[in-house]
């Protein structure tokens, strides 16, 4: 069987190549149809309660994503506000508002915020904060005097210091808001130039902007990582044609795996445009492993077939299980409940799959349809380096020294585990999306300034709500009030009820509206006594409803109150706001003006009047941001100075202290929405989640190399690298204070793969060597020639190979850069150094083990390529 | 000029009890488009001597959720296009009843207007500002209610239907105005608008004033029920008028800051 697969691509090359060409091509046009998605929102699924409840929250208070807008000037003594500064705010402002993708009538800024002041004695004025920019200093002082009065513009639209303006530009969709900032970059650049300087920042643009540089970063970064492993492969193997075998392995794999994703209509999310960075070099290593044998083997045989016959026969299987476990390392990421995630896991999978067969077929026809006279400069070039060139020598030397000093290298170890270890405790989980740029990208940047100038660009929303029924507590008031009323009435009362429902469940209106209406209608249509009837029963619904009209109540608004101080007191809360400001703030200028009279009214028809008087304004509908029309829900806006996750963790756990401690009046309960927040959710599911995935492929693993060498002694021997290389490389992460994040999580997968990887060859070419030598010293000696040099090249096309992605302006790029090479570096190290130490101290255990397994071969072939099978 | 229209009240009252004079059937049809609009501000905002009305408006949001504002609205004239009074007395929802406003509208100078609250016990002056603020949280402006003051525009006479004039009118100055122009029709016989529609900067027309319904009462053609939607935002304000009487004799002396605590409920009833 084995046998017929190999001979397969030797016979028909040509079948091969056609083959792979449609299936690239085939697939490869989907490409085309990519649907970037950059919304970390979709790590959550679309039935994920904290996701759910974020939505209704939007709807509920119609609430938009931001693009946050900031002017500073540093030079002007008094900021942004000279008539200069303002016209141009005032400019921009009125041109934002008609760039398409905007909701213009809620654009927040000094040009359509209202002013509400008192205007001379016992009199109060509604007017534009800057319905026209101030012509004189004077007036541009006016504005800022009159903008640090009003709570709900302090800290966010002027900044406290009275010296930066921000502008909030509501968008309809987050997906527009790259276009859109560019958008309004234009507009600013069409001022001339002078002091004022300009940032844009905002989850939804930090987000947007991250999709666009990725798809840049796809095409530029992947396949300049595969250039890089092509040259190198160059320089290991010397033969351009030869190396060129593996590079068109790992891109048809890539492109075919992609294409598949994509014609199966998933969107390129930020994990899965890793799949190409990812699958290369897992592509790669296959045939690495298989030219590097091929290599060393050739010269002997100066018959190419005969040469991939025995190479292959050697290979087949570990690469056949290096795949499978790699696989499965991949196949736990199913294990997690986010979406994006799991799409990974699986594509990735599938590459891993298909780059085995690609190299199984694809690679030996290649060789064998090469022309004789490019094999024939490879083996007199190769010739000069029987000694397997620098590398070899290294490898070599290396060897040497691990088997000397065995003892140490394993004291060392421990010692580096025990490090590790405490490095792992010191992980700080984190993430933020606008830290997946560069500290120099202008979105950090304006990040880092408007942050400091207002009081924060990340928002989160508490929402409080009361549980109770209030529609029956409202009906219930209307049967009362029909007390000793004729059955006539009573009769026409249940029928109200029975439309009112059906009208409610219509969607057209709420049951209590209905019946308000109702009985409203009647009393009008009616005379004389009865018509005073219907009006009682309206009025008796009327005053149950103001009674439900939770956020009416004084005694909730002040609760709300000392929940918004116990939040502001943190230092990363730069401000909230509420129902509560806006009532403190109209109740103020009706009465005095003057500070002390900056709280609420007594009642609920006092705070009732209060907000009627706030509707009467430009923006009554600002006030549904807040509270719902019902005044039953009410959204706490919590403006964070970051969005570190841990931060708004932070927050939360502080809040929840507060209110675990000072239980809410009447059952009013809170809970969280906003991006800020909604970040904070998938990032725990996706911790916990990688967590399970991690130690269920370690498992998976692990049972995989006890039955592949049928030996338990050398299935943890093969988990020996991979978990050595996880727990120095989480330990250096915690060590460098590098926050674990997003594709930190990931990584933790391709580590499992790629270790395990190196560990089955070394161990099954140990073994194979062992059994023909019979003695664990020779055979050391001779894993460091061409087993131990596969590896290394391997580790080092790998590893310096995706050096180039340091280069990229993400920061997720550059950390999988740098824990590949990490990665690499570690495995094969411990790999080629610490198993010979650990084999060597053990070797009694093995050989007994390696007879039996020996033994056993004889009646059954044992799974794995065995020396018997080679050399036939 | 403008300040003379500030008087949402006058606007409310005006809009919803006033009617216009019965027009002459058998006049011609009129060319002068100022004409027009000032006989449409004497129709809509000075019907009879005096009157009172009972108003219910229901506010209703793109998302479908309501609210609901009710009071009863007093009006005397001084003269025809000129100075009137005005006091309104919340009855609905019952947290704002007996919140009251007067208007002393003047046909020179700012009006007066007045505020009660009486959750805080409060009687204030508010001072003039621009008129385009929201009624009470409904999607009418004051100056919808009060009538803008016909000077405040360039009006031009677009088309003669069989049944309406088609006025164009475009503000003087755009200071304090968020629309670069709107549109009358303006039913030839009654001289009420029938439909406004704004258009903004852009072009587009983003709010839409209709008159639903016009009853006749007492000889005057009385718009019984109006809407207006926000085009934007999808939400809209329906405003029904009820109990109309006109000529009541209604004296001069109750439209003062006394009845804002004490409102007169003789004439409320």
């Amino acid at each position: 069987m084995k046998r017929k697969i190999l001979d397969f691509p030797l016979q028909h090359a040509r079948l091969v190549f056609v083959g792979l060409a449609v299936l690239t091509i085939g697939l490869g046009s989907a490409i085309p149809w990519i649907q970037i998605d950059t919304d970390p929102e979709t790590m959550l699924s679309e039935d994920d309660p904290a996701r759910v409840f974020h939505n209704e929250t939007k709807e509920e208070f119609a609430l938009h994503d931001l693009i946050v807008v900031g002017i500073v000037n540093e030079s002007e003594p008094e900021g942004v506000f000279n008539p200069e500064s303002l016209g141009r705010i005032h400019e921009l402002n009125e041109q934002v508002k008609s760039i398409d993708g905007v909701i213009a009538r809620d654009v927040l800024g000094p040009s359509t915020m209202d002013n509400i002041e008192q205007a001379g004695p016992g009199t109060i004025r509604f007017e534009w904060l800057m319905e026209e920019p101030p012509k004189t200093p004077e007036e541009a002082l006016a504005i800022k005097e009159a903008a640090l009065r009003l709570p709900m513009l302090r800290g966010t639209v002027v900044s406290d210091d009275g010296k930066s303006v921000a502008l909030y530009v509501p968008i309809e969709s987050k997906d527009e808001s790259h276009r859109i900032s560019e958008e309004i970059e234009a507009i600013v650049a069409g001022f001339p130039a002078n002091s004022d300087e300009f940032y844009i920042t905002g989850l939804p643009v930090a987000e947007d902007t991250f999709g666009v540089e990725m798809f840049k970063q796809m095409a530029i970064a992947a396949p300049l990582a595969a250039l890089v492993i092509l040259l190198l492969m160059w320089w290991f193997f010397r033969s351009f044609s030869l190396v060129l075998s593996p590079m068109i392995v790992a891109m048809t794999t890539v492109t075919i795996t992609m294409g598949a994703l994509i014609a199966s209509g998933f969107t390129v999310h930020i994990m899965s445009s890793m799949i190409p960075i990812f699958l290369m070099p897992i592509a790669v290593v296959d045939s690495v492993h298989l030219l590097s044998e091929f290599v060393d083997i050739y010269p002997k045989h100066r018959d190419r077939k005969a040469a991939i016959r025995e190479v292959i026969g050697h290979l087949f299987a570990p690469m056949l299980y290096t795949s499978l476990t790699s696989a499965a390392g991949f196949l736990s990421l199913m294990l997690t409940p986010i979406p994006p995630v799991r799409v990974f896991g699986a594509f990735v999978a599938l590459g891993i799959g298909l780059a085995f067969v690609l190299t199984i077929l694809f690679v030996p026809a290649y060789i064998a349809a090469l022309p004789e006279k490019r094999l024939a400069a490879l083996l007199s070039s190769k010739r000069d380096e029987s000694d397997g060139g620098f590398v070899g020598r290294v490898v070599e030397a290396m060897g040497a020294k691990s088997l000397r000093y065995a003892k140490p290298i394993l004291v060392l170890t421990v010692a580096i585990i025990a490090i590790s270890g405490y490095g792992i405790t010191q992980i700080n989980i984190n993430d933020n999306p606008v830290r997946w740029f560069k500290p120099s990208h202008k979105i950090r940047v304006a990040d880092d300034v408007l942050n400091r100038e207002l009081a924060g660009t990340y928002m989160a929303f508490l929402v409080m709500k009361q549980d109770v029924d209030a529609e029956r507590e409202i009906v219930a008031a209307g049967d009362a009030a029909l007390e000793g009323a004729g059955d006539d009435m009573r009769s026409r009362w249940e029928t109200l009820k029975a439309e009112a429902r059906t009208a409610s469940e219509a969607g057209d209106t709420t049951v209590v509206d209905a019946l308000i209406e109702a009985t409203s209608d009647l009393s009008f249509d009616t005379t004389g006594e009865e018509s005073e009837q219907w009006q009682g029963i309206q009025t008796a619904l009327e005053e149950a409803q103001t009674r439900t009209k939770t956020f009416q109540n004084p005694e909730h608004l002040a609760y709300v109150e000392r929940l918004q101080r116990e939040a502001e007191a943190l230092p990363l809360v730069g401000k909230t706001s509420s129902i509560a400001d806006v009532v403190k703030t109209v109740y103020r200028e009706l009465m005095s003006g003057e500070d002390k009279d900056f709280r609420l009214p007594a009642t609920t028809e006092g705070v009732a009047q209060t907000l009627l008087q706030f509707q009467s304004s430009h923006r009554p509908n600002d006030l549904w941001h807040l509270v719902s029309p019902d005044y039953r829900e009410s959204a706490v806006w919590m403006q964070l100075k970051s969005g570190d996750n841990q931060d708004m963790v932070a927050v939360k756990t502080d809040v929840e202290a507060f209110l675990a401690e000072n239980p809410p009046p009447e059952g009013l309960r809170a809970e969280w929405a906003g991006l800020t927040y909604i970040n904070v959710v998938w990032q725990d599911e996706m911790v916990g989640g990688m967590l399970e995935s991690l130690m269920g492929a370690f498992v998976i693993v692990f049972l995989m190399m006890m039955i592949l060498f049928r030996s338990p002694v050398y299935g943890v021997l093969a988990m020996v690298p991979l978990t050595i290389t996880i727990v120095f490389t989480y330990g250096l992460i915690g060590l460098l204070g590098k926050d674990y994040d997003m594709p930190v999580a990931v990584l933790s997968s391709l580590t499992l793969g790629l270790s395990v990887d190196f560990a089955i060859h070394f161990l099954e070419r140990a073994r194979a060597i062992q059994a023909e030598t019979g003695d664990w010293k020779e055979t050391m000696a001779l894993m460091f020639q061409e087993p131990g040099r596969a590896i290394t090249r391997n580790a080092i096309v790998i590893a310096i190979g995706f050096l180039p992605l340091l280069g990229s302006p993400l920061v997720p790029y550059n950390t999988v850069g740098f824990l590949m090479a990490a990665i690499m570096a570690v495995s094969s190290i411990v790999t080629v150094m610490l198993l010979p130490a650990i084999m060597t101290n053990i070797q009694n255990w093995l050989s007994t083990k390696k007879q039996r397994v020996a033994e056993s071969a004889d009646i059954a072939p044992a799974p794995l390529g065995t020396n018997k099978e080679q050399t036939t | 000029m403008r300040t003379l229209t500030k008087t949402w009240l006058a606007a409310l009252a005006a809009a919803i009890l006033l009617s216009a004079p019965t027009a002459p059937v058998e006049a011609g049809d009129m060319k002068d488009a100022s004409e027009i609009v000032n006989r449409t501000n004497t129709a809509q905002y000075y019907a009879a001597k005096d009157g009172r009305a009972l108003v219910r408006m229901k506010i209703v949001d793109s998302k479908g959720r309501s609210q609901r504002r009710q009071f009863a609205v007093l009006r005397r004239d001084k003269k025809d296009g000129g100075d009137q009074n005005y006091l309104v007395v919340f009855d609905q929802p019952a947290d704002v009843r007996n919140t009251a406003f007067l208007v002393k509208k003047h046909a020179t100078k700012d009006d007066d207007r007045w505020l009660y609250l009486p959750g805080l016990d409060l009687v204030k002056r508010i001072a003039a500002s621009d008129e385009r603020t929201s009624f009470v949280g409904t999607h009418f402006f004051y100056e919808d209610i009060s009538g803008r003051h016909p000077a405040e525009d360039k009006h031009e006479l677009l088309e003669t239907t069989d049944t309406e004039y088609v006025v164009k009118s475009t503000p003087k100055s755009s200071k304090g105005v968020e629309f670069a122009h709107y549109t009358l029709q303006i039913n030839k016989k009654t001289f009420l608008p029938s439909k406004i529609e704004y258009v903004n900067a852009q072009g587009k027309i983003y709010r839409r004033i209709e008159t639903v319904k016009v009853d006749t009462v007492q000889g005057q053609p009385t718009i019984t029920r109006l809407k207006v939607s926000d085009l934007e935002s999808g939400g809209y304000t329906l405003s029904d008028v009820s109990n109309v009487q006109y000529d009541l004799g209604i004296p001069d002396d109750i439209f003062v800051e006394g009845s804002l605590r004490n409102p007169p409920q003789k004439w409320l009833r």
